[in-house]
């Protein structure tokens, strides 16, 4: 199969391939699989807990080109964004990103969930402390 | 036979799992012989274009049918009205257990093929893999037998369940299938091309 200049930029040079201690402030940690082939991939961000900025991502991906790309590309977008902006990242922007074919779906579709896993981890994590000001001022008064 | 009919259709079999393995043979020599090209080279081209695709489809739909899990692969693709095993609505959630296990056995045998293998090296990656793949029977027992009981059995408002709980098995088995071939591959490079082959 042949795979587009992007993904083949992404899969010599991945950017990001690492991992956070699970526990470090800030960290949110997502470990997902795709049962089309068995293939597993790590995305973990690392949120600025004063401002709810990802300030870094790292991934780790056992997986085809493809899924290694889109990790690669996911980690890329993460970095300067809200919580809230990357969750509103879509498989489908990486497909057309990295021109996937249709076969390669699932793979784009593993990153997506790589994404949300992370966040709703960081979310059980930290979400209480995060968000800054406004929310840690609404939680001493109402307690 | 008309080309639209699915893989059990085919055999003129229910949509059930228990299949006679002698029966479908011989269904499917009785069909192949139908539909060969060599006995049709009297009827006219329609005729012949017809009978080639229906040979073709008497093929693929014995080699699935044939084989017990691709049978069950196959059904669900069926049950929730899929062409190819892209674009599952629903993905079965894996046990974050196993995803961790998974990914702790691949990072082991990267660190392992990073470093060299020797001897204790291999020993160990050969003994993940029997442990893994006697796993790896176990959910393919589960997914024939027990399993594909149930479907057998399930009455139409129970079929969604056995569905849903063949999806979580088909996937632990595409988890274990997938680190199994990644530990042969480096136990034996040589067949690495073999084994890989679902990663495109
Ligand atoms: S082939 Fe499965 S993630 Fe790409």
């Amino acid at each position: 199969m042949a795979y587009s200049d992007k993904v083949i930029e992404h899969y010599n040079n991945p950017r990001n391939v690492g991992s956070f201690t699970k526990d470090t402030p800030g960290v949110g940690t997502g470990l997902v699989g795709a049962p089309e082939c068995g293939d597993v991939m790590k995305l973990q961000i690392k949120v600025n807990l004063d401002t709810g900025v990802i300030e870094d991502a790292k991934f780790k991906t056992f997986g085809c080109g493809s899924a290694i790309a889109s990790s690669s590309l996911a980690t890329e977008w993460l970095k300067g964004k809200t919580v809230d902006q990357a969750a509103e990242i879509k498989n489908t922007d990486i497909v057309n990103e990295l021109k996937l074919p249709p076969v390669k779906i699932h793979c784009s579709v593993l990153a997506e969930d790589a994404i949300k896993a992370a966040l709703s981890d960081y979310k059980a994590k930290w979400g209480e402390s995060a968000g800054a000001g406004q929310a840690a001022a609404t939680a001493t008064t109402s307690s | 036979m008309s080309q639209t009919v699915n893989y059990f259709e085919v055999f003129g079999l229910p949509r059930t799992l228990g299949i006679d393995a002698g029966q479908l043979q011989a269904k499917f020599y009785e069909l192949s012989r139908r539909y060969h090209p060599d006995f049709q080279q009297s009827a006219p081209p329609a005729e012949q274009e017809r009978a080639l695709t229906l040979s073709a489809l008497v093929n693929t739909a014995y080699r699935t049918l044939r084989d017990p899990i691709a049978r069950i692969e196959y059904l669900v693709r069926l049950e929730e009205g899929r062409d190819t095993r892209e674009g599952s609505a629903v993905k079965p959630a894996a046990p974050p257990e196993l995803l961790e296990e998974i990914f702790e056995v691949q990072e082991m045998l990267e660190d392992a093929k990073a470093s060299g293998l020797d001897d204790e090296g291999r020993n160990r990656l050969a003994a993940e893999r029997d442990r893994l793949v006697a796993r790896c029977r176990q959910e393919e027992e589960l997914l024939t037998g027990a399993l594909a009981a149930d479907w057998d059995e399930a009455s139409p408002a129970g079929r969604p369940r056995v569905v849903a709980a063949f999806k979580a098995a088909l996937a632990t088995r595409a988890y274990l299938r997938t680190v199994i071939d990644d530990l042969e591959a480096a136990l034996d490079p040589a067949g690495e091309t073999d084994v890989t082959h679902h990663r495109h």
